[in-house]
């Protein structure tokens, strides 16, 4: 066999290895009770509570913006989010967060929120960092 | 039902519609006229039909380009492409831009290059014309179909750019036949996309992505016409170029991205960044095959599989940006057309293209049983391709997660910090990659003497430590080993291109393009890295931070910083004052000014203003901030504006108009017991108790015989001496008492005479003031990033590089053609 050949086998099978590997390194996407269970990072689908106050005040503090939302299993829980508040978040209707429990405040360190475009019915995808990249 | 819409503009729309489908016909024609001309190459006629029909497709693609662009800038908001995408106020420069914002043009755009590398094949091809363009007026029929917009046994073919907005939407309000008059402006353009970079960024990008389709249709027509071994020289001018193109493509966005998108960065793994860098590694991979079985006559069949390959991830890469699949994933794919089931079609088809042939022809590939030497160059290209191959697999496996969901039904996420995850397998392939870059130099085609390479190689690995030590000190990143192992890679390789460089000075010149490539993407690479390790957040906010409640302590200070108008801050080295705000429709640039001051003489050493600007934009829900950035050579200052106070403003008056009692906009009132004669101090001025008027009136309330009605004069002078006269009323009406309230609205004052107390000979009022009007504030974040000109320095070096492999590639084609 010719030297090549044998290190293209080797290649496909650290190839597969890391195929493999990145599967493990992949999320799912949760609900507030099972990130109350695991204390890890995870994603946790939902909606905005509509109905209680976002709470965002630059003038004490221009890191804090907090909301209270549900889960796709209609779980409650309050957000609290280092950052600014995302413009238009009241008219998301699907959030995507980020972050990990902490207590009975779920932090989230990115926030991606779906909302209706005011123009058609297809929906715009936005997407909010709570800190730069290098945390 | 029949209703004769008013105002619209028809014509252009059914020309345009019109073009699309003969383009789409002219194509089709010439990919079969082109087939058969490539099977019987003795019939001239079948040549003659395939030109024809390229040159009609040509024509008609012009046609729809140029129809579009007239029906965007007269602003013919009844179609829906032009309603959507742009509106009145935007200059014509965008209207490029607005083109490539919806999938539409971005198809056109890509189609339009088809052509004009088409047209250069035509020319420059020769021999190769028939076989070639079959493949390349194939992927133009596709294309078209993709914009043709006609319905086909119940199935929805394409979407067409010259669809009506009355019938692409259903709103009842659009079935009036006036319904155009009520549409005064279009949906305007993505303030993102408003950028200079947006005008050159996608047209780079997708002549790139066009012409990887020219080293597919070689590398294709070869096998199929049995010419196995005179592609790869044919082919090697136009692989180079199209790696090129798209790696300038892909700078270019990431620059705008830096500069234009809030983000913080110049490259953040999204879904739609990775797309376009999938095929330019598979591809930058094919041409170092290509060119070491030009050299040595091995790896043949990786060469062809890389070239074929990088042209279907090309399309896959459209699949992935286009059909909406990357939904959750990703930030700016374009939104879903429900033309998926096209795409993958599309995919397919190629696909299948390049199994068939690379399976049918295997046994004839000129495949060689010799063993490769360690000690050559090609063996090692071959290796590097590889690792390249592999590195790019791990893009794709990691991008595609929402793809393998959707096949398999599963719920993956994707990784929760896209940027650790892809950095931590990248550097490692970047390693690899750039160490191998380094020492192949050192060695020749077939075989090389063992005892000069290790020679070189020594000497040359002893200068990249000292290099990388002092190098890593300067930048800081001696912290983490892989930061160091990236420098040092990149400084290895980047001094053995030198040496071959300098070679080349003393007269091998046709060497020397690779090795500027290799130098340019060494600086790259390290700029990157630096930049990416070590930028900080300066605006840290320790201010304002201990004084939120307990549970906020686990965390480090916020990224934001909270600055009002004419209040300086300092913030590391910089004080830095919020200056104003200057509106340029319809964005507010904001003035920040940044100063160095001198601790000890206190002296300003550096003073400059930035100016990030945000749009308040609905259609992206709110305050869309576009970064200003200081260049230095070692450093940039970046600065975001993150909120703004007109938009919390707006929301206040918002919830006041739900409820108005008059009184809101006011602070508590002070009560005063008064005389007549008295002066009284107010935030801006003074007032002055006049006296009473008992002849006092009011409209509507007569006064009865029992009642009382008195005014109370006064008289208010403000700083400026203005003066204003007002006058209170109390009235005691049927034993009811009541009183009239007067505003001075200059001044925010309100008087209420609440009260005449006969007992203590006193009067009673009430004064309110409004709040002094709120001061301007912004919210912004500041990120340094160190060494980033590296980044784009090694850019612009590595496409001079090209530029410079392209020339000597292309004469040695033309010199092999002469003979």
């Amino acid at each position: 066999m010719k030297k090549s050949s044998i290190i293209l086998i080797a290649i496909i099978a650290v190839a597969i290895a890391m195929i493999l590997v990145i599967y493990t390194d992949s999320s799912t996407y949760s609900t507030f009770t099972e990130a109350k269970e695991k204390k890890t990072e995870l994603y946790v689908v939902g909606q905005l509570n509509k109905d209680k106050v976002l709470h965002y005040d630059p003038k004490t503090d221009a890191n804090k913006f907090s909301f209270f939302m549900y889960d796709n299993e209609g779980t409650e829980c309050e957000v609290v989010f280092r950052g600014a508040k995302p413009q238009d978040i009241e008219r998301s209707e699907q959030i995507v967060l980020t972050g990990k429990m902490d207590g009975n405040v779920f932090r989230a360190s990115k926030i991606l929120m779906k909302c209706p475009s005011k123009y058609n019915d297809k929906s715009v995808v936005t997407e909010i960092n709570a800190t730069a990249f290098n945390n | 039902m029949d209703v004769n819409y008013v105002g619209e503009h028809l014509l252009p729309g059914q020309i345009g519609q019109f073009f699309i489908v003969l383009s789409f016909g002219a194509a089709l024609l010439s990919c079969i006229a082109y087939f058969f001309a490539t099977k019987n190459p003795e019939e001239t006629s079948w040549k003659k039909i395939a030109r024809i029909g390229f040159w009609v497709n040509a024509v008609s693609v012009v046609a729809v380009g140029a129809t579009l662009f007239y029906i965007i800038y007269n602003h013919f908001f009844e179609y829906n492409y032009a309603f959507a995408h742009s509106s009145r106020d935007l200059p014509t420069y965008y209207i490029i831009s607005s083109f490539w914002e919806g999938q539409e043009g971005s198809f056109w755009l890509w189609m339009f290059w088809q052509t004009v590398l088409g047209a250069i094949l035509l020319f420059k091809a020769k021999s190769w014309e028939t076989s070639v363009m079959t493949f390349v007026m194939l992927c133009q029929a596709f294309l078209a179909s993709m914009i043709i917009g006609v319905e086909l046994l119940g199935l929805r073919i394409g979407s067409s750019p010259f669809i009506l907005l009355r019938d692409a939407m259903d709103f009842p309000i659009l079935k009036q036949a006036n319904y155009l008059s009520l549409i005064k402006d279009g949906n305007g353009l993505n303030p993102l996309l408003q950028n200079y970079w947006m005008v050159i960024h996608p047209p780079t990008l997708f002549l790139g992505f066009a012409s990887m389709i020219v080293p597919f249709a070689y590398a294709t027509g070869a096998l199929w016409t049995k010419r196995y071994k005179e592609w790869i020289s044919a082919a090697l001018p136009w692989a180079l170029f199209a790696v090129m193109i798209l790696g300038a493509g892909i700078i270019m966005g990431s620059f705008w991205a830096y500069e234009a998108l809030n983000f913080g960065g110049f490259w953040a793994w999204d879904p739609v960044e990775n797309a376009s860098i999938i095929p330019w590694f598979t591809l930058i991979a094919a041409v170092h095959v290509m060119i070491a079985y030009k050299n040595s006559g091995h790896s043949y069949f990786t060469a062809t599989f890389l070239a074929m390959i990088s042209f279907v991830l090309v399309i896959y890469a459209s699949y992935l940006t286009r059909s909406g699949v990357l939904g959750e994933t990703s930030v700016h794919s374009f939104t879903d057309l429900g033309m998926s089931g096209q795409l993958i079609l599309f995919n397919v088809a190629f696909l299948v293209i390049m199994v068939v042939f690379l399976v049918i022809k295997k046994k004839e590939m000129p495949i060689t049983e010799k063993d490769e030497e360690i000690y050559s160059r090609e063996f090692w290209m071959f290796i590097g391709a590889l690792v390249l191959t592999v590195a790019c697999a791990q893009i794709i496996a990691s991008t595609s997660i929402p793809v393998f969901n959707k096949i398999f039904g599963t719920k993956v996420a994707p990784p929760l910090e896209p940027i650790q995850h892809y950095n931590k397998w990248q550097s490692g392939f970047a390693v690899i990659v750039m160490i191998m870059t380094g020492f192949t130099q050192f060695l020749k085609y077939k075989r090389s003497d063992s005892r000069k390479f290790l020679a070189s190689t020594v000497a040359s690995l002893a200068v990249a430590i000292i290099l990388t030590a002092i190098i890593s000190y300067f930048t800081k990143t001696y912290t983490n080993l892989i930061y160091i192992l990236i420098t040092f890679a990149s400084i290895f390789c980047i001094l053995a291109n030198i040496r071959v460089l300098g070679d080349a000075v003393k007269g091998k010149w046709k060497l020397a393009g690779s090795s500027v490539a290799h130098i340019g993407f060494g600086l790259l690479l390290i700029g990157a890295m630096v930049a990416a390790a070590t930028n900080e957040v300066i605006s840290v906010n320790n201010t304002g931070y201990i004084a939120v409640s307990g549970f906020d302590k686990v965390e480090k200070p916020g990224e934001n910083l909270f600055l009002t108008e004419g209040e300086p801050v300092q913030m590391g080295e910089y004080k830095i004052t919020y200056i104003g705000d200057s509106i340029a429709a319809p964005n507010t640039y904001y003035k920040i000014k940044y100063e160095r001051v001198d601790e000890e003489t206190g002296k300003v050493k550096e003073q400059f203003v930035l100016q990030p600007f945000a749009q308040n934009n609905a259609k992206m829900g709110g305050l869309i901030g576009t970064p200003a950035t200081k260049h230095y050579i070692t450093h940039d200052v970046y600065t975001l504006i993150t909120a703004a106070a007109a938009e919390s403003q707006a929301q206040h008056s918002k919830t006041a108009n739900e409820e108005k009692t008059g009184f809101e906009d006011y602070e508590e009132p002070a009560t005063y017991q008064v005389n007549i004669g008295d002066t009284l101090r107010y935030r801006n001025g003074y007032y002055v108790i006049e006296g009473l008027n008992k002849e006092a009136q009011l409209e509507k309330i007569p006064k009865g015989p029992n009642d009382v009605m008195v005014g109370l004069k006064i008289k208010v002078v403000a700083a400026d001496n203005k003066q204003y006269e007002v006058q209170p009323i109390y009235l005691i009406k049927d034993g009811g008492i009541y009183d009239f309230n007067k505003d001075v609205t200059d001044q925010g004052l309100k008087f209420r005479f609440t009260g005449i107390k006969p007992d203590k000979d006193k009067l009673e009022i009430m004064v309110y003031q409004k709040p002094l009007p709120e001061k301007k504030w912004v919210v912004f974040k500041a990120i340094k990033f160190p060494y980033i000109n590296f980044f784009w320095c090694g850019t612009i070096i590595m496409t001079i590089g090209f530029i410079m492999s392209i020339v000597r590639r292309n004469k040695e084609e033309k010199r092999k053609l002469a003979k």
